[in-house]
């Protein structure tokens, strides 16, 4: 499944970063790696925007940045 | 005396430009925010034998830029010339910081490491080794907090000690890739940079690199074996991204060096607790518009509290210097000209100052961020992005560092379409003007309110010109976002103390010198040619007595006023803003205006100002006679859209090189002020 359908509160693992370049340099420095785990914080009401955790970093992205990340949840 | 240049390197928001201030007294802007420092900026200090340049770059993710800021950094450690790298680390993020670290040891220079921001980490229960640190990698390392100020001495030795043994890291990747990197080394010739770092950014596709050595000799024998190499690089990992694989390498390095060197910290849990009300889904936005209607409202009503004893304590100085002088010219000009004027102008410091203590705040905490997340939604709607919020929002301080921060905008359309609208954020020169005009015109209790809508409406039309922008002319997506929330932290009061103070400093400096000065020609202008009426009224009033005499006086004094240079320049304007109810001395303080936004009321205080007291109740009572209603409305209009001063334009010449879009934002402000104030005083006149 893609991280912008995980819901508040719930987790996941990355397995795939679709990302085309440069996004894609970006999301791997802020921390977005395979096998790595983020959990959904927060997102805005219409799911636009999402706050996620990732190693203890925060980072906001948006629902379209989110598609592009492959995620298993757990 | 040796001199060392030391490049300041990290991610954002690591505390680069605080250590800087920390180490050596400098004042550089910090902000709990990524993207505060948008330029490299030099600091120099002096220490025993060693004076040290300091570099601050702007922070960046990694070496592949994303943003123009970012490039910045880039370009500057490829081709500027500099002693030493000094890598700024958050220890509480030192996974995510390492992965760069391990990225610009690449370069072979002399390193530093400053795991900065111990106090917070250390505090949690974390722990970094760094001399293990060291004998893993080849690279001295020391704890440090920019804040409380410590480890700040060893970092310095330590620098001078990289320096001195030229020490550059060791990091080494796997056997595969450590086996391509030598491959394709081996091909490389002369080149000014290391060789080493040459074939790991051709191999991770580096177009800065290509560029800069796709002309030599040996590049073709070298495109062969690199083709080979990354060939064999993405068959072992069974990945076709090189970029990723270097990604991973790094990153699979950087967990087994903290797992070596560092005990963790426990998770904190109050920016989370924080965040649970503030960026919550459904009251997220009203938090966010509430905090904005108390930071105006204070701005207006708290203002307002010192403002008459700034306006006596000018009077009395008045006063003084009246009494001193003998009569004549030189008096005249400081009594009449400098002194009220740069009074009314002083006079708003305590609003600008609370403005500039809220703005502060934001950034400061780390409200400013969560801000941007919040109004995403909503700024995706007008065509921009939540990231182009922080400088509108800096737009209501300043529209110069504004116009520097939107370079943290990736796409140029992006940044155009931002730059050309902040201007229609009200900067802080401009809160005097409003403060005075609303004071004049408005019932007391709705006053705050008044002000609070004029941000607002001034920023809402800012996004629905940002929005025709788009749709006209720049058709396309807005960029991704992607923003790192930083968490929230307390800056210390005394930090906060001192920034005003800079500010009060700057502000006074500028009521000053430049503000004195252009009222002193405003005066001038203003008083003369008057010889003629003089002498022509000199006789009548010798010979008039008692209430007929000071009639005359007054009668004199605006005759003079009528008659003079400034008149006869204002009344050529006049005709084109007749029909927004503007006489010539409003035209004559807008057109002031574009030196800086203070000088509309400095001037205003010299043309309205003849007779009587100087006071702040006594200025806002006579433009409240001498003024329509429609021309008050018509000005703030004009003030909210029309270009910015002249400082702010040249910065958005220097970050903007294209003539047409130059050309296009010094016009467009000003018919959109005439129109929007042609229909806001038609409308009061239709209702009326
Ligand atoms: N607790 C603590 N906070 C710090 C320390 N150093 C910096 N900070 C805070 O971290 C934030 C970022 O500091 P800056 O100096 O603006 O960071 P920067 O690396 O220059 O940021 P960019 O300009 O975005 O690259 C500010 O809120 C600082 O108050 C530290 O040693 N301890």
């Amino acid at each position: 499944m893609k991280l912008n359908e995980l819901n508040i509160g719930e987790s996941g693992i990355i397995k795939k970063i679709y990302a085309k370049e440069p996004l894609k340099s970006k999301l791997l420095s802020m921390g977005f790696a395979r096998g790595e785990k983020i959990k959904v914080l927060k997102h805005t009401l219409a799911k636009n925007t999402f706050d996620i955790d990732i190693n203890g970093v925060n980072v906001a992205l948006r629902e379209e940045e989110a598609k592009e990340i492959e995620v298993e949840k757990i | 005396m040796i001199e060392i240049k030391v490049a300041l390197v990290g991610q954002p928001n690591v505390g680069k430009s605080y250590l800087i201030n920390s180490i050596s007294g400098a004042t550089l802007h910090v902000g709990n925010f990524s993207g505060v420092t948008v330029e490299k900026k030099e600091v120099e200090f002096q220490r025993n034998d060693y004076k040290l340049k300091f570099i601050d770059l702007p922070g960046t993710y990694s070496l592949h830029p994303y943003t123009p800021e970012e490039k910045v950094t880039k370009d500057f450690l490829l081709n500027e010339d500099y002693d030493l790298i000094l890598n700024v680390v958050d220890s509480n993020q030192l996974q995510k910081n390492l992965v760069f670290s391990f990225q610009i040891a690449d370069l072979n220079k002399p390193m530093v490491i400053a795991f900065n921001m111990y106090d917070e980490f250390s505090r949690n229960g974390g722990e970094i080794d760094t001399d293990k640190f060291y004998k893993l990698t080849n690279i001295l390392a020391q704890n440090v907090s920019a804040k409380e100020k410590f480890g700040l001495e060893e970092l310095f030795k330590k620098v001078i000690q990289t320096y001195e043994e030229k020490n550059t890291p060791r990091i080494y990747y796997s056997e595969t890739v450590e086996e391509e990197i030598t491959n394709v080394k081996r091909k490389i010739k002369k080149c000014k940079f290391d060789k080493r770092f040459v074939a790991i950014r051709l191999l991770e596709d580096d177009e800065d690199i290509y560029k800069l050595i796709h002309k030599k000799p040996w590049y073709i024998d070298l495109i062969s074996q690199l083709r080979a190499s990354k060939e064999r690089i993405k068959i072992e990992f069974d990945e076709e991204d090189i970029k990723e694989i270097f990604f991973e390498e790094r990153l699979a390095l950087s967990k087994g060096i903290i797992s070596q060197i560092a005990k963790r910290a426990r998770k904190e849990k109050l920016s989370e607790k924080i965040d649970k009300i503030l960026i919550h889904p459904i009251l997220g936005l009203p938090i966010f518009l509430f905090v904005m209607w108390i930071l105006f409202q204070s701005t207006f009503s708290l203002g307002a509290i010192p403002m008459d004893y700034i306006s006596s304590v000018f009077n009395s100085f008045g006063d003084l210097i009246g009494k001193i002088f003998p009569n004549g010219i030189v008096k005249d000009s400081i009594v009449n000209g400098i002194i009220p004027a740069v009074g009314a102008v002083v006079m708003f410091l305590p609003n600008i100052l609370i403005l500039y203590l809220g703005i502060n705040l934001m950034e400061q905490t780390g409200y400013m961020a969560r801000a941007a997340y919040v109004m995403d939604g909503i700024l995706k709607r007008f065509g921009l992005q939540g990231r182009a919020f922080i400088p509108l929002v800096s737009g209501f301080g300043c529209s110069v560092p504004a116009y520097m921060a939107a370079r943290t905008l990736k796409n140029p359309k992006d940044r155009l379409i931002t730059m050309l609208v902040i201007g229609f954020m009200s900067c802080g020169a401009r809160l005097p003007i409003y403060v005075l005009l609303v004071s004049a015109f408005f019932p007391k209790h709705i006053q705050g309110n008044v002000m609070f809508a004029i941000y607002i409406g001034g920023a809402l039309i800012g996004l629905i010109v940002a929005k025709i922008l788009r749709e006209v002319l720049f058709k396309g997506e807005p960029e991704p976002f992607v923003m790192e929330l930083p968490k929230y932290r307390f800056p210390k009061l005394k930090a906060i103390l001192f920034d005003l103070w800079i500010k009060t400093k700057m502000y006074l400096k500028k009521a000053g010198t430049f503000i004195a000065f252009a009222s002193l020609a405003v005066w001038f202008l203003s008083s003369f040619p008057r010889a003629g009426i003089i002498k022509e009224y000199s006789l009548k009033i010798e010979n008039a007595k008692g209430i007929e005499k000071i009639k005359l006086e007054k009668r004199i004094k605006k005759e003079i006023l009528e008659n003079s240079y400034l008149a006869k320049i204002g009344k050529l304007i006049e005709p084109i803003t007749k029909p927004l109810d503007l006489g010539w001395r409003e035209d004559v303080s807008l057109l002031a205006g574009l030196a800086a936004k203070e000088t509309v009321v400095s001037t205003m205080a010299v043309l309205y100002g003849e007779g009587g007291k100087h006071t702040s109740k006594n200025l806002i009572e006579k433009i409240r006679k001498n003024m329509l209603f429609t021309t008050a409305v018509a000005m703030i209009i004009i003030v909210m859209f029309y270009s910015p001063c002249v400082a702010a334009m040249s910065t958005f010449y220097a970050e903007v090189p294209q003539w047409k879009w130059r050309l296009f934002y010094t016009i467009y402000p000003n018919v959109f002020a005439y129109i929007a104030a042609f229909l806001g005083v038609s409308l009061i006149k239709f209702f009326q």
